[in-house]
């Protein structure tokens, strides 16, 4: 893409002409950009907060000379995703727009609100996420470009994600009716994301304890490989809220009649049967990839280990897991990314997780609500996806140079 | 010493390994060569046990291998397949180290072991040491294998096609370099290849196989000379045999007292260049040195042919 000018020009017949280089991409992103900051409303003011609201313009959402400010900063992204080349610049600008715009929204919210009221209700609008959204695009292509090993990537990781604790942390977003939600359930909202995470993890590990010998037993015994694969095929099919459902029955049964299973906090509705849904949903990537991943291990480097006359166990442990990981590791990030998404859902039976807030905000159409339990979630998927990438890339030990 | 006594293998009803036996004296190099199919790598994996003999018995040395336990057994013979089978998650180094890892050497003797036997294939441990197997050449791939079979000392190697995956040029070469290390070292080898060429090149014996029956096991000239059944004969290649039985003679053999001129041909050439030399240079004759370079007789064309005549 940025070859083209130089390409088109014939060589060896050098023009005095300066060509000038349009980044394609870039021209498109600069086009949103230039849509969200002069066409669509910066924030939403609500009188309270189910009531609709109206949209305020970035012009009219900050005071004049923070509005120019962040104006000329947006615009000059616009300018670099265009005509800028190199990708650390690129990035380097995107960071920028992104670290103006997000205190912006916040400072918005404080300048936004009539001094006293404690009603109205202040939430980015879809200028703002457009904004978010074309930087991040920046971002994301500038990342790509700059092939950052796994450790730069899990270096960027940590930076965005220090960036938004210290946005969160410094009080920037408090005026925000997103953070006036989590302020109203600071309590229990940590306590639902810790049982969100316990519910994706826990089921995860679960998986990975019963999966992964699943999976070596399907390898090792063809006749088992087919009857594990169809069988873990059917209850991928079935809907998550349909599984909830058929475990409601035998989980009560469970409960009432053994006390054990009681004692332990095992009932029809509740967290039992969304670990156990998540669990179930769990097992086909893990055994499906320790399969294929057990299966694409040479045949000649098995020969030669058992010619060298390493065991059965040291086969095992020194070849044919180390070079099936990559693989396995690939199931598990499926199943913890699909995982912390679906998670969501428990809240549906009572079994706690983020999606309590997204249910209770749909409950009472507060959209700020629904946010504050769908952004961790994805905030959530999306760092456990980039770390898994990472460590895949660094078990992949003499695939790479 | 390894001797092996009436070994069969069967499938069901098909047999793979009919009643072999033969015995590959102490550092002697028996080649096990055949049509694809006769039973070569099957004879050849029953050595270190991974393929299980229904009947016979294989003796290392006098003992049984049956009585040996099977992990223990092969950490004692080398093995080397067509594929080698590197490890691609481990640097030269720890592919090298295997074995004598697995027999728990302390470090430091792994890593003066490591050290000795890239040295030994011409690998500089500086630059090869620790580089991955997808690094290298097929070649040094080829060297590496051959290198990890020999970590830990074995006194019996066994090669099932070791330069199979070779270009012609380069598996000249690693021929040249297996023989001379095998040389030095004394190690026994068992190879099995279906290179007639390769078989003549290495092997002290051959061991001639079809449809899962052992045909012949002799000397190359024997097997030139004496072919116990069509079936050698012709996989000998009949046109091929005079020169075959040439390359296997050298020049103190045939040299005759006397003088000629020309430029010297030395006197551990096989007879089959010293001919060639004859031929190019068109003469009938050409003076023998010996290694330090003085004339010590003379070759003659009439005396090379006489050595390329079936004895028989």
């Amino acid at each position: 893409m940025n070859t083209i000018p130089s390409r088109t020009a014939a060589p060896g017949t050098p023009t005095l002409r300066p060509t000038l280089h349009l980044d394609r991409l870039g021209s498109v992103i600069a086009g949103l950009i230039g849509l969200a900051l002069f066409l669509s409303p910066f924030v939403t003011y609500r009188a309270n907060r189910i009531v609709s609201g109206e949209g305020r313009l970035l012009v009219d959402a900050l005071p004049p000379a923070g509005a120019l400010g962040t104006i000329v900063v947006v615009l000059g992204v616009a300018l670099c995703a265009v005509l800028a080349r190199r990708p650390l610049i690129r990035l380097a600008a995107a960071s920028m727009g992104l670290g103006v715009i997000f205190p912006a929204v916040g400072f918005s919210a404080g300048f936004v609100t009539p001094a006293g009221n404690t009603f109205a209700r202040v939430s980015p609008a879809i200028g703002f996420w457009l904004l978010a959204l074309a930087f991040a695009l920046i971002a994301a292509d500038a990342l790509t470009r700059l092939r950052f090993g796994p450790w730069g990537r899990l270096v960027a990781l940590g930076i965005a994600a220090g960036g938004l604790a210290l946005l969160l942390l410094s009080g920037a977003w408090n005026d925000l009716s997103l953070m006036k939600e989590y302020a109203n359930r600071a309590e229990s909202f940590w306590r639902e994301a810790r049982q969100h995470l316990w519910l994706a993890f826990g089921s995860m590990a679960a998986a990975c304890l019963v999966g992964l010998p699943l999976g070596l037993a399907g390898h090792r015994i063809p006749a088992l490989r087919n009857a594990i694969l169809q069988g873990l095929g059917v209850v991928q099919t079935i809907p998550s809220i349909a599984l909830f459902g058929i475990l409601i029955a035998p989980l009560g049964y469970l409960a009432a009649n053994v006390p054990l299973a009681a004692a332990l906090g095992i009932r029809g509705i509740g967290a039992a049967p969304a670990f156990i849904a998540l669990f179930l949903y769990s097992l086909l990537p893990v055994v499906a990839n320790t399969m294929a991943g057990l299966g694409q291990v040479p045949a000649d480097v098995i020969e030669a280990a058992r010619g060298m006359g390493l065991s059965r166990r040291q086969r095992l442990f020194q070849v044919e897991l180390p070079l099936a990981l990559p693989v396995i590791l690939a199931g598990i990030r499926i199943v913890l990314v699909q995982n912390l998404g679906l998670a969501t859902i428990a809240a549906l039976i009572g079994g706690g997780g983020l999606g309590t807030f997204v249910f209770q905000g749909i409950g009472q159409s507060a959209i700020d609500l629904v946010l504050l339990g769908a952004l961790p979630t994805v905030a959530l998927s999306f760092a456990a996806a980039i770390i898994l990438d990472a460590i895949i890339d660094l078990t992949q030990r003499g695939a790479h140079d | 010493m390894i001797e092996i006594e009436h070994l069969s293998k069967r499938y069901g009803d098909n047999i793979v390994v009919d009643d072999v036996s033969f015995t590959v004296g102490e550092g002697e190099i028996a080649v096990v060569v055949g049509t694809s199919g006769a039973g070569k790598s099957t004879l050849l994996r029953m050595i270190n046990r991974l393929v299980t003999p229904n009947e016979g018995r294989v003796l290392i040395d006098g003992q049984d291998t049956a009585t040996i336990p099977e992990d223990e057994l092969r950490h004692r013979i080398g093995y080397v397949i067509q594929g080698y089978g590197l490890f691609p998650h481990r640097t030269v180094a720890e592919n090298i180290a295997t074995v004598p890892r697995l027999l728990g050497w302390d470090r430091r003797r792994i890593a003066a072991r490591v050290e000795e036997l890239l040295d030994l294939f011409q690998l500089d441990p500086g630059e090869f040491a620790q580089k991955f197997p997808h690094q290298l050449s097929g070649g040094q791939q080829q060297r590496v294998g051959v290198a990890r079979a020999l970590a830990a000392k074995p006194a019996l190697l066994l090669m099932d096609e070791p330069f199979g995956s070779l270009d012609p040029v380069i598996r000249g070469k690693a021929q040249d370099d297996l023989l001379a290390i095998q040389r030095r070292l004394g190690t026994t080898i068992v190879l099995v290849t279906h290179d007639m060429n390769e078989a003549f090149h290495l092997g002290d014996r051959i061991a001639v196989m079809d449809g899962a029956r052992l045909l012949q096991y002799a000397t190359p000239a024997d097997l030139l000379t004496h072919p116990a059944e069509p079936f050698v004969e012709q996989l000998v290649g009949t046109a091929e045999r005079p020169f075959r039985l040439l390359s296997l003679v050298t020049v103190q053999d045939a040299m005759e007292p006397g003088h000629a001129e020309g430029e010297p041909i030395i006197v551990s050439a096989t007879l089959r260049d010293a001919l060639a030399q004859l031929i190019w240079h068109g003469r009938q004759d050409l003076p023998v040195a010996d290694a330090s370079g003085t004339l010590i007789g003379r070759i003659s064309v009439d005396g090379i042919l006489k050595r390329g005549r079936s004895l028989a």
